[in-house]
């Protein structure tokens, strides 16, 4: 920036400039004019060069603020096996630790620190006979559903911020093969490889606490590949959503919380808020153990293929639908869903898995059976 | 000696028969217990309710081609401005003007869109209501008209069919035009040309000053879930996919502005054994209602309604 004393030095020499031309006109002096013509203009022009010069040293930028630093950024020593097991940790891939196959590696303080991750993200919901309303089940919709573990909250933005910085999208074993082709289509709205509203790789300032949003199912389904877990089955979702209780004989629920809407429960329409809220909000719609937003703010994706939506007469459920391949469930309603009808533990949309939607999310989830049984005891 | 005599309780309503009640859309004279007008087939609650206040309502007229979704359209909108206390509010005035609300949105809560709007113009639904403004004082009545596609498109086609339709654009101070964004973005021309034939025929009513060059105009751009370029920018959309009617626009309607709205967040087709192959909205997601009744309530709606 220039020294403020410069801008008084050039205003000086052109006022003087000025007064010469006027008082050499006043007294018919032309040499005195002329000086005082050369000393304003030469202030002139000094005066717009300086405001033709690059901004960055006359005018305020505002610094673009720095992307986070995610975990995959760091480098570490790849024989060094503890500094990976913390990284992993970081990235939220406990996971992957708690495997049969990797825990053997694990020292027991890691083995912990694994576990205890697992109990705060992720909520264990007990076996059950859960009774599915969308049409076209040949099981006469009971199903039975093993034990297994539920993410408490929607996958983040900072979290999926570690999937895209670990170049999981350069990753062909995290992708069905059949979709690798469009994986490159994948980008943000910069090009970057990343869900559909970022910018260069990375989430908006501030919304690290958001659900992501402007992912298709495909790229659910490889984050949760990538972080040792699976997308939720639908009966797994409403046995979690539905039957709060484990005691046998439960009657399912239209929402976690019980059988009417209640406002300030979930993100609908009704609420007022008209867009996505950070995933710990609305926590008093939250099932008795702690699993949030089942109900409103963002769709889910489940591993579910659409067959309809539970609420056809009982003579049209078999009708086909005329789809170019097949949908994918969505589940839970979101904070544009109009009809709180259509946000209830056994409603089901449908959705194109290619599409990324503004208001579809998802959370993963993991069966007891493919981790150590440690875990739970 | 005289015979007195009762008469009948009849007689003091035959006596009302005198009394004559101009139809609120064309004026002609009917008597006071006539449900539709007998030269124009509008609801005659509209004369009884207009009358007697002090303000005029104003009539918005809102319409498209067949199947674009107006019946839909306006049945949300309904229901939101009902719900919602700002930045609008309406409060309907009449039984009658729940009709369209109450079918509309029992259809849209079960995953299904309402049935197709019947031509005959006594069985089409009207709605009188009174919308209230943050920051206006005065509330604002308007009368609106879920009106066929068919009926608009033969009324344009071969004028003076559907008197009804004729005397309720010429009397509108404002329009909201719907277009299908899903055909116009496929290629198909019919939206096109259909918005366009409409929009001549506006412009080219006899109507009281302000003519219809005058009067606010919103175009909405329908099922934009199914076409999200057009909710990025609707007026764009229409620039490059509909530039015939884009042009027509600037060039017939000095107060006009582009929309794109969607109600359904997502729809599929689907075969039923009773009624054919229809299509199905599997969630309600509704974006872009409200915003063409804020713009036109923004103008200054000038014609008498």
């Amino acid at each position: 920036m220039e020294p403020f004393a410069h801008w008084i030095a050039l205003g000086a020499i052109g006022w003087l400039g000025v007064l010469s031309m006027a008082a050499g006109a006043w007294l018919n002096n032309p040499p005195l004019m002329a000086s005082g013509g050369i000393g304003a203009s030469y202030a002139l022009i000094e005066i717009a060069n300086r405001f033709a010069a690059a901004p960055a040293g006359r005018r305020r930028v505002r610094a673009a603020p720095a992307p986070p630093v995610a975990a995959a950024h760091r480098s570490i020593d790849p024989s060094d096996s503890g500094a990976l097991v913390e990284q992993m940790l970081s990235q939220d891939r406990y996971a992957l630790l708690l495997r049969p196959q990797v825990v053997e590696t694990l020292t027991h303080d890691q083995f912990l620190r694994a576990k205890q991750a697992l109990e705060q993200a992720m909520a264990l919901v007990g076996e059950a006979r859960v009774t599915l309303e969308a049409a076209g089940l040949s099981q006469g919709g009971v199903i039975h559903v093993e034990p297994f573990y539920l993410d408490r909250f929607t996958v983040t933005n900072r979290q999926f911020y570690e999937f895209v910085a670990a170049e999981a999208y350069r990753q062909p074993a995290l992708w069905e093969t059949s979709i690798w082709p469009a994986v490159a289509e994948m980008i943000d709205s910069t090009g970057a490889a990343g869900p559909r509203w970022w910018r260069e790789g990375c989430f908006e300032p501030g919304q690290d606490s958001l659900p992501v949003v402007g992912i298709c199912w495909h790229e659910a389904a490889a984050y949760a590949r990538w972080a040792g877990k699976r997308l939720p089955s639908d009966a797994e979702w409403v046995r979690a959503a539905a039957y709060p209780d484990n005691s046998p004989g439960n009657r399912p629920r239209p929402y976690p919380w019980g059988d009417a809407m209640e406002a300030g429960r979930a993100n609908l329409w009704g609420s007022g808020l008209g867009r996505v809220a950070a995933v710990d909000q609305f926590s008093e719609g939250a099932t008795p153990n702690g699993i949030c937003q089942l109900i409103g703010n963002v769709w889910q994706w489940t591993s579910g293929n659409f067959r309809g939506t539970g609420l056809e007469a009982e003579d049209d459920r078999s009708a086909p639908w005329s789809l170019p391949s097949p949908w994918k469930n969505i589940r839970g309603g979101a904070f544009d869903t109009y009809f709180d009808s259509q946000a209830t533990c056994q409603f089901v949309s449908g959705e194109d898995p290619r599409r990324r939607r503004r208001n579809i999310g998802f959370r993963c989830a993991i069966g007891v059976c493919d981790l150590v049984p440690e875990v739970c005891t | 000696m005289n015979n007195a005599s009762v008469l009948p309780l009849r007689s003091s309503q035959l006596a009302s028969y005198t009394q004559s009640v101009p139809c609120y859309l064309c004026q002609t004279v009917n008597t006071f217990d006539v449900e539709f007008c007998t030269c124009c087939s509008a609801p005659m609650a509209l004369a009884h309710q207009a009358k007697g206040r002090k303000v005029s309502p104003q009539m918005v007229a809102v319409v498209g081609a067949s199947a674009v979704g107006k019946t839909v359209y306006l049945g949300m909108l309904i229901d939101m401005l009902t719900r919602q206390q700002r930045p609008l509010h309406l409060l309907t005035r009449g039984a009658f003007s729940l009709a369209l609300q109450q079918t509309t949105v029992a259809a849209l809560a079960r995953c299904e869109f309402p049935p197709k709007t019947p031509t005959d113009p006594e069985r089409w639904n009207w709605v009188h209501g009174q919308i209230r403004q943050a920051r206006k004082r005065q509330p604002t009545e308007l009368i609106l008209c879920d009106m066929a596609g068919d009926a608009l498109m033969t009324e344009v086609d071969h004028p003076h069919s559907y008197r009804v339709i004729r005397q309720f654009l010429q009397r509108s101070a404002a329009a909201i035009v719907l277009i299908d964004a899903m055909e116009i973005s496929e290629g198909s021309r019919r939206q096109d040309f259909f918005a366009m034939k409409l929009l001549s025929y506006l412009s080219e009513l006899e109507t009281d000053v302000p003519g219809w060059s005058q009067r606010p105009v919103a175009l909405v751009l329908t099922k934009a879930d199914q076409c999200e370029e057009c909710l990025a920018n609707a007026a764009g959309f229409a620039r490059t996919h509909a530039v015939g009617l884009w042009q027509h626009c600037r060039e017939r309607f000095c107060r006009h502005q582009f929309f794109a709205a969607s109600v359904a967040g997502a729809c599929a087709w689907r075969e039923s054994a009773t009624e054919g192959r229809r299509q199905v909205p599997l969630r309600i997601e509704p974006r872009g209602i409200i915003e063409p009744l804020e713009w036109l309530l923004a103008q200054r709606l000038g014609a008498r309604g």
